[in-house]
């Protein structure tokens, strides 16, 4: 048995923290989990503004979030935009923090389940982009910063694609 | 053995060290957002009350616009409150201030002779309907003395027309005709060009106040920071009345 350049008998125990190269948890997953959870934030920011308990959102000079916030557009399928983005991140960061742990890294579920929901989020945000571009003819720092999120979290999760396809590869491939 | 014992061992040196940074990352994005909100709740809701005055440094004659720029009011001239609303049939939140802060505003002070109330056209546009045409539509009730119903049926019927595709004409002329409007003059002043220098003076004059959406609400100059919560604008017009 050869394990790290050592050679070992068939009948020896080796003391395997002294042997083993150290085991990486998939990066792509922990810069899901810490974007996905700024995600949660920012979304939570924009929504409780929505509900009121924000008397102000801070915008920047130039900012057109008031009229981003207040357009038809700002809801979808009659539920505010921004509690979309608190469940949706929220979601994405429960499915990559769970893909940390040893027990879950290989999982097809785990794996299909990050590239559906950033692939839903990422097409979300561009559509949302558009909205603003075309239709709102306003532009909201908080929601440019939500649609470079989604792409970073879909960029970042397109390696799991090789992980659904082949039903689950060591953890620190 | 030894691969039995590798698989067994993976976890645990995984978890006890190669996370440590991760969680430390975790933990500081968590603490700056926690602390954010709490930081942007401080105050509550009612935060940004009346604490802006509104910015008239761009206007160059400031008269002359609002001369040509005109609102409807409702309430004595000589309330010691005046509260200036602009907004949009168009936009939701707008529809959520007429049926809410605004009806509560206008029992509990206007009525009483507290406050005058203001309605400021500023049409934010969009792809579907034209809002100034909604505008103008309002503005021909009022020629004959109906604004303020017509303007709460556009509010309390907004998620209905909005959801047409064209512009819903023909359900404003319905709305009209429901509201007992004589339907010549009101079709004939819809088809012509009377308020829409109106309008676009209403519109200037809110942007030149800096107002950037819909419903930006003024109580004696200063901006209500989200006036759709009722408790703000009571706020921000009980601070005006015991000034």
């Amino acid at each position: 048995v050869t394990i790290a350049g050592l050679e070992a008998g068939p009948h020896e125990t080796l003391p395997a923290q002294a042997t083993l190269p150290p085991a990486m948890p998939p990066v792509n997953r922990m810069i899901i989990a810490v974007v996905a959870l700024a995600g949660v934030f920012l979304s939570a920011y924009m929504l409780l503004y929505k509900v009121g308990l924000i008397g102000e959102l801070t915008c920047g000079a130039g900012g057109s979030c008031d009229r981003v916030q207040a357009s038809p557009e700002a809801v979808f399928l009659g539920v505010p935009v921004p509690l979309w983005g608190v469940v949706g991140y929220a979601a994405i960061f429960a499915a990559a923090f769970a893909g940390l742990h040893a027990r879950l890294a290989g999982a097809r579920l785990i794996a299909g389940a990050l590239l559906a929901l950033t692939g839903v989020a990422f097409a979300f945000s561009m559509y949302l982009t558009y909205l603003e571009a075309f239709v709102i003819l306003a532009w909201c720092r908080w929601c440019i910063a939500s649609a470079i999120m989604a792409t970073l979290l879909f960029a970042c999760a397109l390696p799991e694609l090789r992980r659904a396809r082949s039903g689950g590869v060591p953890i620190d491939a | 053995v030894a691969q039995r014992q590798r698989k067994g061992a993976q976890p645990a040196r995984q978890s006890a060290t190669s996370l440590k940074p991760f969680y430390i990352i975790l933990g500081v994005v968590a603490l700056v957002g926690i602390g954010g909100i709490l930081f942007a709740m401080r105050g509550g809701a009612g935060r940004g009350v009346a604490t802006e005055p509104a910015d008239l440094s761009g206007v160059t004659d400031a008269q002359e616009l609002v001369a040509r720029a005109r609102g409807v009011a409702v309430g004595p001239d000589n309330a010691p409150v005046q509260v200036l609303v602009f907004s949009d049939y168009m936009c939701p939140w707008c529809a959520e201030f007429a049926l809410g802060s605004e009806k509560q505003l206008k029992s509990e002070f206007v009525e009483p002779g507290q406050v005058q109330f203001i309605y400021y056209d500023f049409p934010l546009g969009g792809a579907r309907v034209p809002s100034s045409r909604l505008v103008r539509a309002s503005r021909c009730a009022e020629d004959q003395g109906r604004f303020w119903e017509f303007h709460d049926v556009l509010f309390e019927r907004q998620r209905a027309w909005m959801g047409e595709r064209a512009a819903p004409i023909s359900t404003f002329n319905g709305y009209a005709q429901e509201l007992g409007l004589d339907m010549d003059e009101f079709r004939g002043c819809l088809n012509s060009d009377r308020h829409q220098e109106l309008v676009t003076a209403n519109y200037v004059l809110g942007a030149q106040l800096g107002v950037s959406g819909t419903p930006t609400v003024f109580v004696n100059g200063r901006r209500v920071g989200n006036p759709t919560v009722w408790s703000n604008m009571r706020e921000a017009v009980q601070q005006q009345i015991g000034s």
